[in-house]
């Protein structure tokens, strides 16, 4: 692919590029997934973080990372950088709630995802 | 389907095998804990994340079907529809629970419609629902504007060359609703009936509406 077409393009804009056939795959939501579906509504509502701006920080997380993440794990790292832009979070304290979060599960049950 | 991990594994990252469901991915500690974090700011409720939910799950592509059945019984119905698609449903009690506009395309025995997001996953929610996964991922997004007959051949659609396809790129703010071609044969059936056949993927624009599809 020309250079000229990342500088005009950002990740998501794909529409007219090669790609393979189209998989009929589908999925019910996981519970976090269908939350995380929530919260992105309730954000929206509230005007914390609006539909285009998630777009956007979607595509700031950059082609590589797009590319690795699925859907909504791209949607909720895309979240918290937001919040911090927009310092409704730090990045200290979403470390110290998730530490939280995770030590309400015992270790020997798996090594999580 | 009651299984959580089925047929979606088309991305190249590594799982917690299914049986550890009891302790949670890195993503969803994340999702934990900034919800978390916001309602304990003040910023969101608990009860803002619960009814939202409720609300999500109360869309599925069945209220669709009946905007679709109605349409093809009421001619007008259809043309208030196809004026004003948010307010053709609203006028059904399909409320709108986000700030988006909806305009429905009427497909006939000359043009053919089929919506996409060309840039991420926007799709009419408040009356289909959640998008399936096909529908945001790569292959769909990104030949569906360019190349849509062999896409919807790949849906085992395929239509005569005279026909014209019209493809409509959803964005935030606008959303689409194909309106099918209402199959021959069922003249005498009812709104119900009708609304039996027509299932989500013809109101993407995917496949037609067939007498013996399954339901939505």
């Amino acid at each position: 692919m020309a250079t000229q077409d990342f500088v005009s393009r950002l990740p998501n804009d794909i529409g007219g590029f090669e790609a393979g056939s189209v998989a009929r795959v589908e999925h019910v939501l996981e519970p976090w997934e269908k939350r995380c579906h929530a919260l992105a509504d309730v954000l929206d509502f509230k005007k914390i973080i609006n539909t285009e701006e998630k777009r956007k920080g979607v595509e700031a997380l950059g082609e590589t990372l797009i590319g690795k993440l699925p859907y909504y794990e791209r949607w909720i790292v895309a979240f918290a950088n937001i919040l911090f832009t927009k310092e409704l979070l730090s990045p200290t304290e979403l470390a110290e709630k998730m530490a939280e979060v995770e030590a309400r599960f015992p270790v020997e049950s798996g090594q999580g995802g | 389907m009651t299984s959580v991990h089925t047929d979606h594994h088309d991305h190249d990252h590594d799982h917690a095998a299914i049986e550890q469901v009891d302790r949670p991915g890195y993503y969803e500690v994340m999702e934990t804990a900034i919800r978390e974090l916001l309602i304990a700011k003040g910023l969101i409720s608990a009860g803002d994340i619960r009814h939202q939910i409720e609300v999500l799950d109360s869309r599925s592509p069945a209220l669709g079907a009946a905007v679709v059945a109605r349409a093809w019984t009421d001619p007008d119905f259809k043309r208030r529809l196809l004026a004003d698609g948010r307010k053709g449903c609203e006028e059904l009690g399909i409320s709108f629970y986000d700030d988006t506009q909806l305009i429905v395309l009427e497909n006939t025995s000359e043009v053919h419609n089929l919506i996409v997001c060309t840039l991420c996953s926007c799709y009419p929610r408040p009356v289909l629902g959640l998008p399936p996964d096909w529908y945001k991922l790569k292959p769909y997004r990104a030949r569906a504007v360019s190349e849509p007959r062999k896409v919807l051949a790949e849906f085992g659609t395929h239509l005569p060359d005279d026909v014209e396809i019209r493809v409509s790129d959803s964005t935030a703010a606008v959303r689409y609703l194909v309106l099918p071609l209402r199959p021959e044969g069922t003249d005498d059936w009812s709104p119900d009936e009708l609304a039996a056949i027509v299932t989500r993927d013809a109101m993407i624009g995917v496949i037609p509406v067939t007498i013996g599809g399954e339901a939505a």
